[in-house]
């Protein structure tokens, strides 16, 4: 197998880099060093989000939430933003919010037993529909400047997006490669009955990793609260199939046990630059959904079936 | 009689209790409904009454057929949640062919039902064939069915459709339309298909166990993808009846939220997610409820806002009480 892999990842770097040289030709500018730490910047919110979808797909769940749990936790911070409270405890806030929310999706899954799928979708849809009721549908705007900086300032040149995002994937690396953690989520992802006979927890990595999914969420809408000073209540609707295409590009297997952080980061950043890409070319976003749902069905589809191949051939009778 | 003999058949003496029981077992929904409705009319002000009711059950006419085309996708253990966008492509379909091509409305609704059905062998090959799980399938789907649906429409509504079209659903008679009849129509053909018919019994069994269904000698694979394109092809029909309702072609029309509500229904009218269960009479009952309350949600003039947080924690409930009582048996 190690011979196709290597294939596969140079295939898409030369394809990338092919892509980005025929853009640049059409768009003055496209390749400038600001242009392209803009992307990263916008990408930081998918990438974010991709950090702990990652670890949900790796152990065979998913987290649907993200939509709502996105909007929510923005709208909860900013919320407490325009109440005077101050930046750190509202952001905490946020934060709190969203990780009870994931915890909550661990908790229905691991104790309840019920399809990670379902859980996480109406969590998420209740999380959307309280962002709505908490302002009555309406948007707030207009973050004290110092919120804003984090969304939009820059920090030796690099925005200041992009450290959070650099310090999540960072962070999520760490835990995913080097720590005893990282190893149990991976182990969760190839075969959790083994994990549970060790007598390692399952439900704690369960919640931990519905948890840290919905920490990184709520992260990632409070920095486009950040980006954009403004939060709307449906503003999560993008993102939440941009995170599971980050994730899926990065080669994150949805049988479980396969992935990596890093990988996701460069999916993550695709998707950014192809939306950046047809945003530029005037395409209309639903549009590019359908690229993007394509992408996800054909990587997904070509993943699972060589894999049930290689189970097939190895097959004794 | 009553021995105790260990290769007789027990007689079990029939009595109310266990009647009751096996009742509320299969069909609790029915019970949901009958209580909610007993409360909702002594505690919500101009529920009951001859209008509403017939309002309620109109409303819950088109969600209905939706609703029984996702049970079937739940029986076989799946999901469908392009649910949503496929009504909406359907609906602009249908506008189109109808309105901006001037076709005969027989022939647009029928090519409108191919629509359905060729969305519902896409996601059944894709998920029986290539096995993709069926979340995935269908939220990729979504997506790209509501791109589609954007494209042919270059984004724009179709509205003023015409009369003779109009005329299919939209036909009084005593109190009630056409669209009613239609759905109690396709509810007893659902009924037969799903209750009465072989079909019905190789569904429930794959959805229980689809190995074991496969070496009964059940055709697992059409089964499969039969029900996905039975759902579309329901979707297709409400699509239909929603736009001549409201007299309005969109490719926007139903999305996640519709997608939600019907599926709402269908768990709470006890079709698990595991697959296997699934009745006509408790999606209709289900979705009935989940309308009574949309309704006393209405009169009592509570923020839709509220409504739509509290539709999560329903489904929430009913999953959690299907569960558990699954767990009992």
């Amino acid at each position: 197998m190690k011979p196709a892999k290597i294939k596969k990842k140079y295939v898409v770097y030369t394809l990338i880099t092919v892509i980005f040289l025929i853009v640049s030709t059409f768009i003055p500018g496209f390749l400038s060093v600001r242009n392209i730490l803009n992307i990263i910047r916008q990408s930081s919110i998918i990438a974010i989000c991709a950090c702990g979808m990652t670890m949900v797909i790796i152990i065979k769940g998913i987290d649907l939430s993200v939509t709502g749990v996105l909007s929510f936790c923005a709208m909860v911070n900013g919320l407490l933003l325009l109440q005077g409270w101050p930046i750190p405890i509202a952001m905490l806030a946020g934060l709190l919010v969203g990780t009870l929310l994931g915890i909550f999706n661990g908790f229905m899954v691991d104790r309840l037993g019920i399809p990670a799928f379902i859980t996480t979708l109406v969590v998420g849809n209740v999380g959307g529909g309280l962002a709505l009721l908490l302002n009555s549908g309406r948007s707030i705007g207009g973050f004290p400047n110092a919120y804003v900086f984090m969304g939009n300032g820059t920090f030796l040149g690099i925005p200041v997006s992009n450290y959070i995002m650099a310090l999540f994937v960072v962070v999520s690396s760490i835990i995913m490669a080097k720590t005893r953690l990282g190893v149990y989520i991976y182990a969760m992802g190839g075969n959790e009955t083994v994990v549970k006979q060790q007598g390692i927890s399952t439900t704690a990595i369960n919640f931990f990793v519905y948890g840290f999914s919905g920490f990184c969420i709520a992260m990632a809408g409070i920095l486009l609260s950040g980006q954009l000073d403004t939060v709307h209540p449906t503003q999560g609707e993008p993102y939440q199939l941009d995170a599971i295409a980050a994730c899926v590009i990065g080669g994150v297997s949805m049988l479980g046990g396969e992935g990596k952080i890093y990988y996701s980061l460069i999916g993550a950043l695709i998707i950014g630059v192809q939306r950046n890409i047809l945003n530029l070319l005037g395409i209309h976003p639903f549009y590019q959904n359908i690229f993007i749902g394509i992408i996800i069905i054909v990587i997904v589809a070509v993943n699972i079936y060589k894999k049930n191949r290689a189970i097939e051939l190895s097959k004794v009778f | 009689m009553g021995t105790t003999d260990n290769y007789a058949l027990k007689t079990e003496s029939f009595s109310i209790g266990s009647f009751l029981r096996q009742f509320v077992k299969t069909k609790g929904s029915v019970v949901i409904f009958i209580i909610l409705w007993i409360l909702a009319s002594l505690f919500v002000q101009n529920f009951f009454s001859l209008n509403n009711m017939l309002l309620i059950i109109k409303q819950a006419a088109i969600p209905m057929i939706a609703c029984l085309g996702i049970t079937v996708v739940l029986m076989t253990g799946g999901i469908d949640l392009s649910l949503g966008y496929t009504l909406g492509l359907c609906s602009i379909s249908v506008g189109i062919f109808v309105k901006s091509m001037g076709l005969p409305i027989w022939i647009s609704i029928f090519l409108t039902l191919c629509i359905g059905l060729l969305v519902g062998l896409f996601n059944g090959i894709l998920v029986q064939y290539v096995k993709v799980p069926a979340f995935i399938t269908t939220l990729g789907s979504g997506y790209i069915i509501f791109g589609l649906a954007q494209i042919i429409s270059s984004g724009s509504d179709i509205n003023r459709l015409p009369a003779a079209f109009r005329a299919i659903g939209v036909t009084e008679f005593a109190g009630l339309n056409t669209t009613v009849f239609i759905a109690f129509g396709i509810c007893l053909i659902m009924y037969y298909l799903l209750h009465l018919s072989t079909f019905g019994r190789a569904l429930s069994a794959f959805g229980y166990n689809n190995k074991t269904a496969r070496m009964s000698g059940i055709r697992t694979e059409r089964i499969n993808v039969l029900a996905y394109m039975i759902s579309s092809f329901l979707v297709a029909i409400a699509a239909i009846l929603l736009t001549i309702r409201v007299n309005c072609a969109q490719p926007t029309m139903g999305g996640g939220i519709y997608t939600f509500e019907v599926i709402t229904g269908a768990i709470i009218g006890g079709a698990s997610l595991f697959g296997g269960v699934g009745t006509v009479i408790g999606s209709v009952f289900g979705i009935l409820i989940v309308k009574v309350i949309e309704n006393c949600i209405n009169l009592m003039n509570v923020s839709y806002y509220t409504y739509q947080a509290f539709q999560g924690i329903v489904i929430l409930l009913a999953i959690i009480f299907e569960n558990v009582k699954n767990r009992k048996l």
